[in-house]
This record gives structure tokens, sequence and C-alpha cells, in this order.
């Protein structure tokens, strides 16, 4: 059953320094509703969440980046947010892992779902593809994630 | 040149007498003589290599007013004056020259076979050469050394005015001293020996820069087979720090052999030198600086950018992207300051941090401002007995004081029914609420300084500040003030202060009272172990006198003891 919503007046405040972060997070929040119910004329079938994926991740990294490099929202913000879903704390848990320090999405590296076991292409690093093609990957359209890129 | 007849530049050598310059409809200069009818795309100009054919012919300093003055743009027409570091001269002693070839002259009368090919290159590759340091010589004292930009050097006098490129031999003498004084300081200091002289060392830096240059000036030269180019001998002979001019010497030998060097290749005219000079003896330093240009490091850049983020009015917390997308920052130079993309994005992280740093001390430095004044402000405004919570939330459930988060629900539906409730007693009440209200105030929070603007929270926050209607309340308030006595000493931590005070006493009072509390306490306990001791002690007597008394059993018997009982008892 999904949370009960109450209005804004029963609501428990969002902690201290919400204010600062509510503008840019309100826009984040439009641009996921613009890519929701965008079209999807013309798209293949897997080209119609890379938006949703890509919104996601630059949310995530935008909480990622205030709380752990410049350290300008308190844990007590940091954890509000990542419990009421502006940020997902799966994939925070990958980037603090060396090596997934840009990692673009989870399924990117989810091997039980592919039919090699494998990663997806994205996380090849340049170097190591073939005469430096540009790829861009099924699940979440990224053009390369791995941290030597 | 030929394939360049004509360059409309400034500075190019006057026309010979009688020719006329034209613009032909496909943008050539031509030049047309009105006399002899003739046209040419050639610049007909001053017959200068008159002089080319002057062997050891001394004392004509002919040569070089055509060529250096003309190459100066801001001196066109300097005449060779009495200031003239000699070329001519030097010249001379090499044995005279069949050609004059200035490689940056822009004489077209260069004649001979090392013509136009490798000269045009040059006028585009060599910079300016201006004199850049001076130095006195030691122990030769009219004499001044000085290094241009492109780290030659020659010698002035400063009385007489006069400038050799060769040095005359006293002062040669001089200046090899002096150079070997300075090749000791750079390896003292090589050896990490403190310099003591500042200023040399500082010199020492200009000339291996100026060294570099040459370096790269030579290897050019090299490349493309130009002899000539950097054959400055007498230079060369002076130069004893530098391993340089052995490189530079062979091919100038070779050249020797078929046509006397050039003694001064490089393109600074005399008058020029002149100038530079007088600029120097006026503001050495300024001049210098000026020469240097500003240098601009990394540090400085990221200075630049951060300074423009601040101009632009940035909110710290956008992220970078949406900054870019959005396209303020394209326009201003400073954008450019940083090389690349990473670079400015780094840059942008650091200025973030540091601005939400600063945003977050501001923020706690600024005292929270309690949430009921403005809701109370607001209710004095547009409470309205008609209304009830419900309606009144309802209706104005779209104002700022109604959806502040960091006060409830709840306080607010309390206040507005005390507020209500209030609003229907009598206007006497009200106002003799009012004044006990003020008089409640401590006097420094609330004294004669204070005005409507600046009272006190515990005022603003109080129901019975806003019960009565603005127009009778603040009269009454503004008189109370006046009659206020001045703020006591130390009012500006009065608030607070006076509050900690109140609740020391607070605190005080109260384990005082603890204290008598647990003395009361402990003396009933005192009275009751007494009255419990007295009391066994009783007992025990009873008990005594009880044995006593059975112990006294005499002969008669138990007759005699009943007896004694009853005596006792009737005794009692």
């Amino acid at each position: 059953m999904p949370p009960i919503r109450h209005p804004a007046r029963h609501r428990k405040p969002p902690p201290e320094g919400f204010e600062d972060i509510e503008d840019t997070l309100l826009e984040f929040h439009n641009k996921m509703k613009d890519a929701e119910n965008a079209s999807h004329e013309g798209k293949k079938k897997y080209e119609m969440l890379w938006p949703i994926f890509q919104i996601t991740h630059q949310r995530s990294r935008y909480i990622y980046d205030l709380y752990y490099e410049k350290e300008a929202i308190s844990k007590q913000l940091y954890d509000w947010l990542l419990k009421n879903g502006y940020a997902d704390p799966m994939l925070i848990a990958k980037w603090k892992k060396q090596g997934y320090e840009k990692l673009c999405c989870l399924r990117c590296i989810q091997t039980k779902e592919t039919n090699f076991k494998s990663t997806c292409i994205c996380r090849v690093p340049q170097a190591n593809l073939k005469d430096g093609r540009d790829i861009q990957c099924v699940s979440c359209g990224c053009n390369g994630c791995s941290s030597g890129d | 040149m030929a394939d360049l007849p004509a360059r409309p530049t400034p500075g190019l050598p006057p026309l010979a007498p009688g020719w006329t310059e034209h613009k032909a409809p496909s943008g050539h200069m031509y030049y047309y003589n009105r006399e002899t009818g003739k046209s040419t795309y050639m610049r007909p100009i001053l017959e200068i290599n008159s002089f080319n054919n002057l062997l050891a012919a001394p004392a004509v300093p002919l040569g070089p007013p055509g060529t250096f003055a003309n190459y100066h743009p801001f001196d066109p027409l300097a005449a060779p004056t009495q200031f003239n570091p000699d070329p001519q001269q030097q010249f001379f002693q090499h044995g005279g020259h069949q050609q004059h070839n200035f490689p940056r002259g822009g004489s077209h009368h260069r004649g001979g076979h090392r013509g136009a090919h490798a000269n045009f290159p040059d006028r585009r590759r060599q910079p300016d050469d201006r004199p850049k340091h001076r130095q006195d010589i030691p122990k030769c004292a009219p004499w001044v050394l000085v290094k241009t930009k492109l780290g030659r050097r020659f010698v002035w006098n400063r009385d007489t005015n006069e400038s050799f490129w060769k040095f005359p031999p006293d002062v040669m003498k001089a200046v090899v001293d002096f150079d070997r004084i300075e090749r000791e300081k750079k390896e003292r200091r090589a050896r990490g020996e403190p310099s003591d002289d500042e200023d040399s060392t500082m010199v020492e830096a200009e000339a291996e820069i100026a060294a570099a240059e040459r370096d790269i000036e030579v290897e050019m030269a090299d490349a493309e087979g130009d002899a000539n180019m950097e054959g400055d001998d007498e230079y060369e002979e002076v130069e004893v720090t530098d391993n340089e001019g052995d490189h530079v010497e062979s091919p100038s030998k070779r050249q020797r052999t078929e046509e006397p060097p050039e003694d001064h290749p490089l393109e600074m005219g005399e008058d020029d030198m002149a100038w530079q000079l007088a600029a120097m003896e006026g503001d050495y330093e300024d001049y210098d600086e000026e020469e240097e240009g500003l240098p601009l490091t990394e540090d400085d850049c990221k200075a630049l950018f951060m300074e423009l983020l601040d101009d632009v009015h940035i909110n710290p917390y956008t992220p970078w992207d949406k900054i870019l997308d959005d396209g303020i920052l394209y326009d201003d130079e400073r954008y450019k300051a940083l090389p690349n993309m990473k670079a400015r994005k780094e840059c942008f992280g650091e200025w973030a941090k540091q601005k939400m740093q600063i945003l977050k001390e501001q923020k706690a430095k600024q005292q929270k401002q309690d949430p009921r004044i403005p809701y109370l402000a607001f209710l004095h405004q547009l409470a309205n007995p008609k209304l009830y919570w419900q309606e009144f939330r309802r209706k104005y459930k779209k104002e700022p004081e109604m959806k502040d988060p960091k006060f409830s629900d709840k306080d607010r539906e309390k206040l507005y029914r005390d507020h209500i409730k209030r609003l229907g007693l009598t206007q006497q009440e009200l106002k003799s609420d009012l004044s006990a209200m003020l008089k409640a105030q401590p006097l420094a929070a609330l004294n004669r300084s204070t005005t409507l603007a600046s009272l006190p929270p515990s005022v603003l926050t109080d129901l019975r500040f806003i019960s009565l209607p603005a127009s009778t309340r603040d009269p009454l308030v503004e008189t109370y003030i006046s009659m206020l006595p001045p703020a006591p000493e130390g009012a500006a931590e009065s608030a607070e202060e006076e509050a900690e005070v109140a609740k020391k006493r607070a605190e005080r009072e109260r384990r005082e009272k603890a204290l008598a509390e647990r003395e009361r306490r402990v003396r009933e306990e005192k009275r009751k172990q007494e009255r419990e001791l007295a009391f066994g002690k009783g007992r025990l007597r009873e008990e005594e006198i009880e044995i006593e008394r059975a112990m006294r059993v005499g002969k008669d018997g138990l007759r005699g003891q009943l007896d004694s009982f009853e005596d006792d008892r009737q005794e009692r």
C-alpha cells in the first residue's frame, strides 16, 4: 500500500536547509514529469526509458555532490531526501565504490539480466573498445561511464 | 621580394622623387612616374645602395638611415644622430660590405643572390627588439650595459650618449669581469646558497629567459638555412657565458667567404634605441613592467572565473549543467580564462562549496525569528470574530503565514481561537491587560530607546498585544515607552542576559527550595528516631521495673507477689 499523503499543513516539515535546494529539485521534478509524459512516437521501445534514467541519475548526482563533495546539506536532510525518494540510495552506494564513481544506472551492472552474464557496453573503458566507436547502451543511453573514461 | 612588389605597410622606404603611389583595381599597389611615363609594381626608392660599393671608406655612416629609420613605425623620420650604436663602424671593421643585407630592412635594393626567399619569412618571425635591462658596468663609470629583449647586449655611454654593439676594448675588459661575477653568482645560487642580491637574481632570470628566446631564434634560423640571421659576431665576442655563440658562429663563418656578414641583422633602429633608452632613464620600473606584460598564473585564472560567477549572481545550489544550459556565462571574457570545461567545472565546484559555507554561516548568525511573530501580525490584521477557524484557514490558505512548515496547524488554530475569544472582551479590559503585559517586560527589553518597530519578541508574541486595534494600541504603547527610564548599562546584551539571570535565579531558588525540603525531611526523620528511641527506653525501663518486681518474690510466696501487684495497680 502506498504511503498516505497528507496535505502540506499536516506533514512534518522537511529538515533545515531544504528550502535552499527546493527550487532545483522542483525543476528536476518538472523535467521528470515532462519525460514521463513525452510521446513515444518514433522512438524505440528501449529508448523511451532513457530520459527517466538520465534524470534520476542527475538528481541523485546533485544530492550526492551536495552531501559528499560540497558538504552543503546536513545528514538529516540527506537522509530525509533519500527516504522521500529524491535520490536513489542504491545508485549512490555504488558511486562510493572504486571503479564505479561515474556509474550511469544500476541496470548497467546487473549481469544476471544479460545474455552472456556480462555488464553493459558502457562499462567498458574507451581504450578497450575496438576502434573507439561511439556507443550508447540500451538500458539508459549512456555513452560510457567506466571510471577510466 | 620580387613577388611582393608593394606592401602597403607603413614604414616602407620613401619613394624616389617623381614617383607616385597608386592602387590598381586588382588591389596591388603600383608606382607611376609622371615625368618618364613609366609605371612599375616595384617600389622605386631612393638609391641607397650606393654605399654598398663603399669599401673601407670610414666615417661615412650613410647606410642605416634609409633602412633602420624606416623600420620603426613610430619614428620613421628620425635621422641618425650622434647617438649611434654604430653598425657602420663595425661593417668597416669587418672589411667592408659588398652588400647591405638587412633582413628586416624592407629595402628592395638588396641585390645579390641571397634575395627574398629567406628574408620574407624573417619579417614575420622576428619580433621587435628593444632594450630591456640596464646595468652599470662596475669600474667603468659612464658606461652602461644594456640588454635587449632578444638577449643581445650593447654598451652605452651615459655621458656622451654613444652606444656600441661592439664593445670598446676598455669597456670590454670590464664587461668580461662583470660577466664572470654574474656567472659566479649564478653558480652559487645553483648550489643553493642564498643570493645576497635580489636584484641580480632577477636580472639573471631575465637573462636566462632571453637566452632561451635566442635559442629558439637560432634554431629557426638554422632550419631555414639562413646563416646570415644571427651572425652578430661582435656579440659573440662578449658573450662569455653563453655557449650558444659557437652554434651560430659556424654558419656565419661560411657566410663570410662569399659576403661579409652583417653585424647587425636585427631590426633595431638607432633612433628607436635612443628613444627607448630615454624611456628607460625616465621610468625604469614602469617600463619594465609594461614590457613583461602582466603574468597570468593559474590561480589568477581561477580567481577571474570565480569573480565572473560572483558577478552573475548564480545560486550556488544550482547544478553546473543548468548554468551551462542557461548560457549566462558565455558572453563574458572571463569565461575563457580557464582552458577547458573540466577546469571550469572544478572551479565552479570550489566556488559553490565556498559560497555554501558562507551562506550557512550567515544563516547560523541570523537569529531565528519566532514563527509566531508574523502569524500574530497577520491575525492582528485579518482575524475576524465572524469567521470560524476553518473558514479563516480556507480563506487565507495561500498566505505564506498560513503555510509556514515550522509552525504546526494546531498551534495556529489555538492562537486564532484565543485571539477571537479575546476580541469579545471590553476595551477597558483589553487596555488594562496590555498595560499589565507591558509593565511585566524587563527594562532591558523595553525602555525609552525602544520604538514601535523594534519591540522585543516577548511583546510581539503576546496575544494581549494584538487584541486592540492598531489605532488605539500604538499611542498607548508609545506613551508607555516614553515614560520609561533609559536602558540600563549593558543593555545591548540585555534580553538574553536577563533571561539567563532569571533562569539562574530560578535555578537557585529551586535548589534552595530543594535543600530546605531535604533538611525538613531529615529533621523529621531525626525526630522520629528520637521518639522511637525514647519509646524504646521507656519500654526498657518498664520491663526493668517488672523484672525487678518479679525478683522481689519474698517468703510470703505467690500471695505476697499478688499483693504487691495489687499494690502496684493501686499506686497507678
